[in-house]
C-alpha cells in the first residue's frame, strides 16, 4: 500500500465522476474499475479528474470516458456487459475435478504439498468402485468442460485407477458429451513406454514439477531411496515431447508441462531456473511461493523465506524472462499471465485460486482415494494434516446438490467476496485479484483473514503492483505487445477422439 | 480542512481526529490498513473526537514515526476520497452489477431487480422526473 497520495475529498465534481478504485503506481496514479479497464494519470491530471476539469476538448477525456470512468458519460449497458462476461464462470459448476489415485509416493520432498505415505501403504490406492462412483458424481455436476486431474502422493503408482478412470470416462462421454480434458501431475519416475503410449492415445496431457537445474532439483526433491528425480524427469520429458513430435503434433501445444515450488535455495537461482525452462523448449514457468501446507509446515524454518524474499526474486526473475522475449525467445511466467489476462483482457483467466469468489467447491473439487470429497485439492491437504473442515462429501453418499450446496462451500464463497472484505473492496487490484480462504485459514485459521497480514494477500499485491508500475513505464509500448503474448491461451485441439477398445483398426 | 494532530513517544505516536472531517468508518478503514505496519489502537478522546495511536513493532526513530503519521493523515483523505466516489455512484452501481449478474438468469428477475432500484431513485426523486411533461404540477 502506497500513501504517499493524497487529494482533498471535498474537491470531487460527484455528477461527473464515475466509479473507480485507484492506487499510487510508480510515479503515476493508477484507475480502475469492475470491467477490468485501467489507465494511468499523473498526479496533477488525476486531481484535474477528480475536481471534474476534464472536458470534451482535453485529450484525457475520450481515454477517461471508453473505460467507464465518468459518471455523466457512459454507457451502463455496455459496462454491464463487460462485468458480466468476467463473471461468466459464475453459470457453470466445478469444472476440474481432482482425484488423488493413491497417497503412496517414492520421494521425499522438503516442501511436499500432498502429504504422501511411504510406498508400502497400499491401503492408500483409490479402489475401482471408488473410482467409478468419482467419476459418476463428476459427470452429474453441472458443467460443460469436465477436467480430470490425477494427483497423488504420486498418481502413477496406482496405474490401473488411472487406466480405468480415462477408459470409463470417455465410455460414459459417447452419451453425455461434455467436452472432456484429462491431465497427471507425475514425478515421471514409474513411467514407461507403454504409459506413455497410453497417455498419448488418449489424450492425457502430462505434467511434472521441475525445481530447475539438476543440483537445485534433486535438493528439493529428493528420492526416498537413491537416485537423482532429476534423471527421470530428464530421460521421460524428452522422450514425451519426442513422442508428441512422431505423432506430427505441435510441440508448442504439445509437450510435458512442467511446475516449479521455490525454496529458500531457488531465491538465488531465478536465471538458472528460466534457462533450465528455455533449453526444454517449455513456454511457461510458474515462479510459485512455498504454500503452509503439508511437510513445508514442517520444513518451514529450513526452506522458507519472507514474501518480501520472495517478490524480490519473483521481481528480478521475471526482469529476466522479460529480457528473453525482447530478444525473440517466448517464455511467460504464469501467475503474470493471469494477472494480465484479467488486467489488458476482456476474459477472466478462471484460475481458481485467484478469483473471486473463489473456485473452493464451486470451480473445483478433489477426490481422496477413499471417495471422500474436499472443496478443492487444498482441502484434501488439510484434511491430511488432521483437520476435516474442507471435507463436503462421500462418492458413496452425497448428491451434487448437497455437495455444491454444502455450508463450507457457502462460507468459503462468502470469504472471497473481495466487494465485502474491508481493503480489498475499496483496492485499485481488486478487478485483477482474487482470494484462496484456505490460504487464509492455513495461516490465520480464519478464512476471512486479516488482508494487510495475508502471505497471499502480499504475493498478488506485490505481483499486481510490480506487472502495472512495468506498464506504467512503458513508452513506446514495447512490453505491452509482449505482456498480451503472455494473455493468449491457445486452446489444445481438444481430447482425441474416443476409439473403442478393440475398434481402433476396425 | 483541520489537520490531525499528533504526539511522538518511544515506539508510538498518537493521532486525535475530528470526526467532523473524517467519519469514523473512514478513520476505520485507514486505521485497517496500517495493521501490517504497526499495532493501531483506537479510542473516543472526546464527543466527536477519536484518538489513533499507532504502535510501531520494532523501535524506530522520531522522524519515521511523523512520517508514519503523515501517511496515515494521507490515508484518512484516501478513504474519505473512496468513501465520495462510492457514495456518488451507490445507485448507479446497484444498476450495473444487478444488470451485470442477473440478466442472464431471465427478463422476469432482472425486470424485477430494476424494478425496485428505479422505486427506490423515484422516492428519492424531488424533481417528479417520471411525471409527463404535459401534465402540469399538482394536476
Amino acid at each position: 500500500m502506497n500513501t504517499a497520495l493524497a487529494v482533498d475529498p471535498a474537491t470531487l465534481d460527484r455528477e461527473k465522476v464515475g466509479f473507480f478504485r485507484y492506487a499510487l503506481v510508480g510515479e503515476k496514479v493508477l484507475l480502475t474499475n469492475d470491467a477490468g479497464e485501467h489507465l494511468f494519470l499523473s498526479p496533477g491530471d488525476f486531481r484535474r479528474f477528480i475536481a471534474g476539469q476534464i472536458g470534451p476538448e482535453d485529450a484525457l477525456y475520450e481515454p477517461l470516458r471508453r473505460r467507464y470512468f465518468f459518471r455523466h458519460d457512459f454507457d451502463a449497458h455496455a459496462l454491464a456487459d463487460k462485468i458480466r462476461r468476467k463473471k461468466a464462470f459464475l453459470s457453470h459448476g466445478p469444472h476440474l475435478h481432482a482425484i488423488v489415485t493413491s497417497l503412496r509416493c517414492n520421494m521425499s520432498c522438503k516442501y511436499c504439498h500432498a502429504s504422501r505415505t511411504g510406498m508400502e501403504a497400499v491401503d492408500t490406492d483409490m479402489p475401482l468402485d471408488v473410482a467409478r462412483k468419482a467419476v459418476d458424481f463428476a459427470f452429474r455436476v453441472p458443467t460443460p468442460v469436465l477436467g480430470f486431474e490425477f494427483q497423488g502422493g504420486e498418481p502413477t503408482v496406482n496405474w490401473s485407477a488411472i487406466e480405468f478412470i480415462v477408459d470409463y470416462a470417455l465410455e460414459k462421454n459417447r452419451y453425455e458429451k461434455k467436452e472432456l480434458i484429462f491431465s497427471v501431475v507425475t514425478n515421471l519416475t514409474f513411467m514407461t513406454d507403454e504409459k506413455v503410449k497410453f497417455l498419448l492415445d488418449k489424450g492425457v496431457m502430462i505434467c511434472t514439477s521441475l525445481d530447475g537445474p539438476a543440483d537445485l532439483h534433486d535438493q528439493n526433491r529428493g528420492m526416498t531411496g537413491k537416485g537423482s528425480s532429476y534423471a527421470a524427469v530428464d530421460e521421460w520429458m524428452a522422450k514425451i515431447n519426442a513422442e508428441y513430435v512422431r505423432r506430427g503434433r505441435d510441440p508448442d501445444l504439445f509437450h510435458v508441462d512442467a511446475l516449479m515450488t521455490t525454496t529458500r535455495a531457488s531465491l538465488s537461482r531465478g536465471k538458472d531456473i528460466v534457462d533450465e525452462y528455455v533449453r526444454r523448449g517449455l513456454r511457461s514457468v510458474h515462479l510459485r511461493p512455498l504454500n503452509p501446507f503439508g511437510f513445508a509446515v514442517n520444513t518451514w524454518k529450513l526452506i522458507g523465506y519472507s514474501m518480501p524474499e520472495f517478490l524480490e526474486f519473483y521481481r528480478r526473475t521475471l526482469d529476466y524472462i522479460i529480457e528473453q522475449n525482447r530478444r525473440g525467445t517466448f517464455i511467460q511466467e504464469r501467475m503474470a499471465s493471469v494477472f494480465l489476462t484479467k488486467m489488458l483482457t476482456p476474459d477472466e483467466p478462471n484460475y481458481s485460486d485467484c478469483r473471486s469468489p473463489c473456485g473452493s467447491g464451486s470451480a473445483q473439487l478433489a477426490y481422496s482415494y477413499d471417495g471422500n470429497i474436499y472443496t478443492d485439492d487444498e482441502g484434501r491437504m488439510a484434511a491430511h494434516m488432521g483437520n476435516d473442515f474442507f471435507r463436503i462429501g462421500h462418492v458413496d453418499t452425497s448428491s451434487v446438490d448437497e455437495v455444491l450446496r454444502h455450508p463450507t462451500v457457502k462460507a468459503l464463497a462468502v470469504a472471497s467476496i473481495q466487494d465485502a472484505l474491508p481493503a480489498c473492496h475499496s483496492c485499485a487490484f481488486k478487478p485483477s485479484c482474487g482470494i484462496q480462504p484456505l490460504h487464509n485459514y492455513m495461516f490465520d485459521g480464519d478464512i476471512f483473514g486479516q488482508r494487510p497480514l495475508s502471505r497471499k494477500c502480499q504475493e498478488f499485491y506485490g505481483v499486481q503492483q510490480y506487472l502495472y508500475e512495468l506498464l506504467s513505464r512503458d513508452a513506446d509500448g514495447s512490453l505491452e505487445r509482449i505482456f498480451r503474448r503472455w494473455t493468449i491461451q491457445r486452446s489444445r485441439p481438444g481430447t482425441i477422439p474416443y476409439v473403442p477398445p478393440g475398434e481402433a483398426n476396425a | 480542512m483541520s489537520e490531525p494532530t499528533f504526539q511522538a513517544s518511544e515506539r508510538r505516536v498518537r493521532l486525535s481526529v475530528d470526526e467532523s472531517v473524517y467519519d469514523l468508518d473512514v478513520i476505520m478503514g485507514a486505521a485497517y490498513l496500517f495493521i501490517d505496519r504497526c499495532y493501531v489502537y483506537l479510542d473516543r478522546e472526546a464527543d466527536r473526537r477519536v484518538s489513533v495511536v499507532l504502535r510501531t513493532r520494532e523501535a524506530t526513530t522520531e522522524a519515521a514515526l511523523e512520517q508514519l503519521a503523515g501517511h496515515f493523515a494521507n490515508e484518512l483523505l484516501n478513504q474519505a476520497l473512496r468513501k465520495n466516489i462510492g457514495e456518488a455512484n451507490a445507485k448507479i452501481r446497484e444498476f450495473v452489477m444487478a444488470r451485470a449478474l442477473f440478466s442472464a438468469e431471465g427478463p422476469s428477475t432482472i425486470d424485477k431487480l430494476l424494478a425496485e432500484l428505479d422505486a427506490e431513485e423515484m422516492a428519492t426523486d424531488d424533481l417528479d422526473i417520471p411525471v409527463p411533461w404535459e401534465k402540469p404540477p399538482g394536476a
